[in-house]
């Protein structure tokens, strides 16, 4: 009885939405409010069960998988995943994503910080030029160039190479923009006051944006890290057949070649882990960073 | 004085140029090659002669190429009744929730953090006929036949839209929710006040709040839509009979299939012009109704 009163008690501190504490007097709203509950739930369901199936279906082995009408497997047997994980080599493919996700994610803070710096607090002569075709390059998405990018890298000699992908990176128009309004939220005596002190602009980076610049360069850097370990077809490109094949890329190429289901399913596995991992380490920033983020890009 | 000024500039700028050089590599120059493609003719990479306009008529000749305009229309159109309206909904609903309202935001962002290929994965076997497919083990469940799903051509492109909605609709409806939660109670209150139920509160206070919003992320969305590619890609190749290749797959096929450089470029080009076009009408529709 107690606990129940409590559960309407929380209504009294709520904050958003349409239904205010004074609307529960009245039962329809209290059945309103566990119907909201339970459709959310549902939701909640929708949401998850497809990445928990995954999961549990890694754990069938071939024959059970196409022939048994069950969702739940016989046995909970890892060493049938690890056997997957040998024979497909998927320890190869997770050394070469993390060498490409870490270039990555040094590039985008690196090369895009830069940017913004210049952008939002530098301001040098003439830098609206640049900054509208930065704003520019929003509007217009990346892959439907594909085919000039990839000329480019031939030309220049860097296919079968990480060294572009990392670099594809430091040009992103919309990590600059989270970089340069951080940067333009500063505030500007800091800097006037570092300036009396005869700093110059390259001290006052060292000394004050960088170290404030914390917070936003975590969530560049989760941005690009998800971004860079999902990124496939630059990768597929560049990386196919020079033996620094991505996990992504790996997954992508079971498309041509005929692989059983279970195989390529916990390849899906494996390519789902890591994310996972980072969303439960991370989880404030990163949904926190999406609701902020979205918005501007 | 002026001196300093110059050197600062001057500095400023070193500081960009990487990041500028980059930029020009990465986007700007291949916007422009991409057209300088376009209008030749070729081998591979290398470009042979000046054919004008021939390469953007060949593609436009091609049979396939309004059935694929078409499909992409479809694409956009169903991702407007589908994917557009649940994140909406989504970020109402949670908005109006106390208990566990961490636990249903958590919950709904979790499919954006799948990587896209391996969303497009997990939905081939969801959406796998027969009775071994996960989708009509479920249904079997409730007493519903099998049905055949992506393999129809008439559910190809509606069920690829119910896909992209699955891992993107949590983190559009984190954007809804941070908007509906900036909006003040005393709103609400006043709304009472007038007499409105709680469903006349939603109608009238809540979604003219987040108006502004919810145009953006509608252009966004067909921005992106538009352009959908690996899904139809490896969900169904295109098929059943083309009914779901898009206009950036038959670009990926002329390029990386044919090897036709030329025709590649010429589609991107007028799938980038209706982009444009599209952006360009969202901003003149939206500044008419500001004022």
């Amino acid at each position: 009885m107690n606990k129940k009163a409590g559960f309407w008690k929380a209504f009294e501190n709520k904050k958003d939405g349409a239904i205010r504490s004074y609307d529960l007097n009245s039962p329809m709203v209290k059945a309103l409010v566990i119907l909201i509950m339970i459709i959310c739930l549902m939701f909640v369901v929708i949401s998850v069960f497809p990445i928990l199936w995954v999961f549990l279906a890694s754990f069938k082995d071939i024959k059970e998988f196409t022939r048994n009408v069950t969702i739940i497997p016989d046995t909970f047997d890892l060493s049938r995943i690890k056997t997957t994980w040998q024979s497909l080599h998927f320890q190869k493919y997770y050394l070469n994503s993390l060498i490409s996700v870490t270039g990555s994610v040094v590039c985008a803070v690196f090369f895009n910080g830069l940017l913004a710096y210049g952008f939002g607090v530098l301001r040098p002569k003439g830098y609206k030029i640049a900054y509208g075709l930065v704003m520019w390059s929003l509007l217009i998405p990346s892959t439907t160039c594909i085919v000039a990018v990839f000329r480019n890298i031939n030309l220049i000699g860097l296919n079968r190479s990480f060294i572009p992908l990392w670099l594809a990176f430091g040009a992103n128009a919309f990590y600059v923009v989270l970089f340069k309004e951080f940067f333009e939220g500063i505030p500007k005596d800091l800097f006037e006051a570092a300036q009396l002190d005869g700093a110059g602009p390259f001290k006052i980076f060292t000394s004050i944006v960088l170290p404030l610049s914390k917070p936003i360069m975590v969530v560049v850097a989760i941005f690009a890290l998800t971004a860079a370990w999902s990124d496939f077809l630059l990768p597929y490109l560049v990386l196919s057949g020079s033996g620094k094949e991505t996990v992504m890329v790996k997954l992508f190429a079971f498309k041509d070649t005929p692989t059983d289901a279970v195989s390529v399913l916990r390849a899906t596995l494996f390519a789902i882990v890591p994310p996972t991992v980072l969303f439960a380490i991370f989880q404030r920033q990163i949904t926190d960073g999406a609701a902020a983020g979205a918005v501007k890009g | 004085m002026k001196i300093k000024f110059k050197k600062r500039d001057l500095f400023g700028w070193l500081i960009m140029l990487p990041s500028l050089i980059l930029f020009a590599f990465f986007v700007w120059e291949p916007l422009l090659e991409n057209i300088r493609i376009s209008l030749y003719s070729a081998k591979g990479y290398d470009l042979l002669e000046f054919v004008g306009l021939d390469n953007y008529i060949m593609v436009i000749k091609n049979p396939s190429f309004f059935q694929t305009l078409k499909n992409t229309v479809m694409y956009t159109i169903y991702s407007l009744l589908i994917g557009f309206i649940v994140p909406i909904i989504l970020g109402i609903l949670i908005s109006e929730t106390v208990h566990l309202k961490g636990f249903f935001r958590t919950g709904v962002y979790l499919p954006n953090i799948v990587p896209g290929l391996a969303m497009v994965w997990i939905w081939s076997y969801l959406f796998t006929p027969g009775e071994t497919g996960v989708l009509n083990i479920l249904l079997g469940k409730i007493g519903i036949e099998p049905q055949v799903w992506l393999t129809n051509p008439k559910w190809t492109i509606p069920l690829i839209v119910v896909a992209l909605t699955w891992k993107g609709a949590g983190s559009t409806a984190l954007v809804y929710m941070a908007n509906i939660s900036s909006i003040s109670p005393e709103l609400y209150e006043a709304a009472t006040i007038d007499g409105a139920g709680i469903f006349q509160r939603i109608t009238h206070v809540t979604l003219p709040s987040i108006g502004g919003i919810t145009k953006t992320l509608l252009i966004l969305q067909v921005i992106s839509v538009f352009q959908v590619l690996y899904e139809p890609l490896v969900m169904t190749n295109g098929g059943p009979n083309g009914a779901s290749t898009s206009l950036m797959m038959q670009m990926y096929q002329y390029a990386f299939r044919d090897y036709n450089f030329p025709a590649a470029s010429a589609l991107s080009v007028m799938i980038c012009i209706i982009l444009i076009v599209l952006s360009g009408l969202y901003m003149k529709l939206t500044k008419e109704k500001e004022y």
